[in-house]
């Protein structure tokens, strides 16, 4: 609503000398719809809502700036609650309301359903959040477009972390069974042996999304008696959470290292002290160099603080830059067309952004740079 | 209207009249995608209908057979390159060697035994699909073709969904059909014997574990075949085929309306999608109007929204004089809606 309010005081005040009738272009009015698919209620619903806050937040800043094409930008927020069938309904409704390009993702099988949907319907996808291999090798949508790091990016800083601690040791997965939980741990594994690791995998205790009572798990993880535990749980909002609590509570000692992205800040927050000693990496850090010098990070984060009184964490800087990022790509590709503006980003560096300057590989995949970090007394101390 | 040609005129309009309802409604894409959603999903309802209202069991596992059709359409056409047609045949032959299996197991067991195991049948389907590279594991198989049925000269494809609005809407009536002729068939009526009174079946030489090994063998072939096609409208499956979210919604559909009804499974799921995609209080909101209205409907009318309609002919039929025919006898229980007038 704020962001119209801008467009709209923006309009009233701009044409200070009233152009004729005859030469106003009705269409340069109109606002170009830009959809958004994330799950807003259900156990990833809060960190889906605030990812939307920063998407709204970043069409503040780019209508503010004069929109895209001189058109500004209207927000289209629909709840897929974390199931593809739902997701794939919701990516219609969408293609119906005529978005130019829909952001979307944060379960990974939601995504792979509502690709090929939109593929279909000619209608831009970029997928902010999902990690599974699989949506940047799907044939059906060969303009796949993500800019959260992927499962392999992730899987080489787990393992390097790991191997400078210990070259020899007794390892336990508690992994989300789906899409982005295996690929993950494949991926982490496949990185072991690269590096050399001499790591025994004690067990591997997978688990629904949905889960949040682990007792059982943790019993087996004491059992097993390892070195470290690794897991792989994309459910912030809940279950992440809670395996946090039990396991501190369950004493059993064996560090956890969280899988990279896992860790938001709502996460430390629900899990309170269960969360201290917890390692992880991330992408992006608000406050911490590189980002906290960067204008148009400082300007996301003001703009967060302004609009929702909230400080963005990485799902919200990914939602925003998704954003930012096809802003920046349909003006250098003067137009609104899917291929033209996935030409823009794919194998192709875009300079200021929330992250800096990206680079987007030839498959669609935005490159980071991970920065290692242990939770200390509620806080993330980045270490590297 | 008890003329046989009459009420055949009177099915052909309507049938018209429901593939032109898109236009009628606007012909919005949203339009087409909610009528398109409402023929699968009530398709794949009228497998479950099959087995809740005719053998009186409720199945817990006809989301495996939904799953089964959808799978077969993707290894055949993504893996293997077969075209539509043939993953059709691949989808029915899997759905049936699947039912045959857990028939042999399940159809033994009765009421709340049954739908344990096959609530743990189900289970056991999607943690192999889980995990089985196969069928994609985790991941899924992604890629699906766009559907083409063609025909020699004849181009039959769809992509989007006002294109795949004739397809769909062909299924459902290909499923209203068999479902209607199944309960005028022997097989209908001794299936109807054998769940109202099993001894009397018996007395009759019906065998009453094979009657409900048919049963649930069509019931699978009629899921499976709404999974085929929703395979090819999604582009993708995954093992969110086995996911509650279809349970319930083949549930709702069948209990929603009543049982025993010919359009009820229809008419429950076009209620519940046409709640979602027009009149939608979000996904908290839609739920809890979902608690409400079936709490509403069990409570204060057990036999379905389909109860409240007038009931001179249940009465007529409730006062006739005593049948011994055990279907009649079962009509009886079951008041027919005035569009089953005249069977049996």
């Amino acid at each position: 609503m704020l962001a119209r309010r801008s467009v709209l005081a923006g309009l009233i005040a701009t044409p200070l000398v009233p152009r004729p009738t005859w030469a106003r272009d009705p269409i340069a009015a109109d606002p170009i719809k830009v959809g958004v698919i994330i799950p807003l209620s259900g156990g990833a619903g809060r960190q889906g809502q605030d990812v939307s806050h920063a998407v709204q937040s970043m069409a503040t800043l780019i209508n503010e700036a004069g929109g895209v094409l001189g058109r500004p930008v209207e927000i289209l927020v629909k709840d897929d609650e974390s199931t593809p069938a739902i997701g794939v309904a919701k990516a219609n409704e969408l293609a119906a309301a005529g978005v130019a390009v829909v952001l979307e993702g944060w379960n990974s099988p939601v995504t792979l359903a509502m690709q090929s949907v939109l593929a279909r319907a000619g209608i831009l996808d970029i997928t902010m959040i999902s990690k599974a291999d699989a949506i940047l090798a799907s044939a059906s949508n060969p303009l796949a477009i993500r800019l959260n790091s992927a499962n392999a990016q992730d899987a080489a800083i787990i393992a390097k972390y790991l191997g400078s601690l210990s070259k020899k040791a007794r390892i336990v997965f508690v992994t989300e069974n789906d899409a982005y939980g295996n690929g993950a741990q494949q991926g982490i594994e496949a990185e072991f042996k690269k590096a050399g690791l001499d790591y025994t995998i004690a067990q591997t205790l997978k688990f629904p999304f949905a889960q949040t009572d682990f007792r059982v798990e943790i019993t087996s993880i004491r059992d097993a008696r390892p070195d470290y535990v690794i897991s792989i749980n994309a459910n912030e909002g809940a279950g992440l959470p809670a395996f946090l609590q039990q396991y501190a509570q369950a004493n059993v000692g064996a560090p956890v290292i969280c899988t990279v992205g896992t860790v938001s800040p709502s996460v430390i927050e629900t899990a309170g002290k269960a969360a201290n000693g917890l390692h992880s990496a991330d992408i992006y850090f608000p406050q911490t160099e590189p980002f906290a010098s960067d204008p148009e990070n400082k300007r996301f984060v003001a703009q967060m603080q302004k609009q929702f009184k909230a400080e963005p964490d990485k799902f919200m800087a990914l939602g925003a830059a998704s954003l930012q990022i096809w802003a920046k790509a349909v003006a250098t590709a003067g137009s609104l067309d899917r291929k033209a503006v996935a030409g823009a980003i794919r194998g192709q560096e875009i300079p200021g952004t929330i992250f800096g300057t990206v680079r987007f590989d030839a498959s669609g995949q935005m490159q980071h740079r991970h920065f290692v970090f242990t939770v200390k007394d509620g806080k993330i101390v980045v270490e590297s | 209207m008890t003329h046989p040609l009459a009420r055949l005129a009177f099915a052909g309009v309507l049938a018209v009249l429901g593939f032109l309802l898109p236009r009628l409604l606007g012909g919005s894409s949203l339009v087409y995608d909610t009528l398109v959603a409402i023929a699968i999903f009530s398709a794949m309802s009228y497998g479950l209908d099959v087995i809740l209202s005719d053998l009186g069991e409720i199945s817990l596992v006809h989301t495996a057979f939904f799953a089964t059709g959808a799978y077969a359409a993707a290894i055949l056409t993504v893996t293997y390159g077969f075209s539509a047609w043939t993953a059709l045949a691949g989808a029915v032959l899997a759905a049936l060697a699947l039912a045959l299996v857990l028939g042999v197991i399940t159809l033994r067991t009765r009421e709340f035994a049954f739908s344990l195991v096959t609530y743990a049948a189900a289970v056991v389907c999607m943690n192999v699909a889980s995990n089985w590279d196969f069928l994609g594991g985790s991941d899924g198989i992604v890629g699906i073709p766009p559907l083409d049925l063609s025909i020699g000269g004849i181009e039959l494809t769809a992509g989007r969904s006002a294109e795949f609005w004739p397809f769909a809407y062909l299924l459902l009536l290909l499923t209203l059909y068999v479902v209607h002729r199944f309960r005028r068939s022997r097989l209908g009526q001794a299936a109807l014997m054998v769940h109202m009174n099993p001894r009397l079946a018996t007395m009759c030489g019906l065998d009453g574990n094979r009657i409900r090994l048919q049963v649930f063998l069509l019931s699978a072939v009629i899921s499976a075949a709404a999974g085929w096609l929703y395979a090819f409208q999604r582009a993708y499956v995954g093992t969110d085929l086995f996911d509650t979210y279809f349970l319930v919604l083949m549930l709702t559909g069948v209990i929603l309306a009543g049982r025993r009804i010919l359009l009820g499974p229809l008419l429950g799921t076009a209620l519940l999608l046409s709640q979602k995609s027009f009149a939608s209080l979000g996904a908290y909101g839609d739920k809890l109007v979902l608690g409400v209205v079936l709490v509403g409907v069990l409570c204060l009318c057990p036999k379905g929204l389909a109860s409240l309609w007038p009931r001179r002919r249940a009465a007529a039929v409730t006062d006739a004089p005593a049948n011994t025919n055990p279907a009649n006898t079962n009509k009886a229980r079951f008041p027919s809606p005035v569009w089953e007038r005249g069977q049996g």
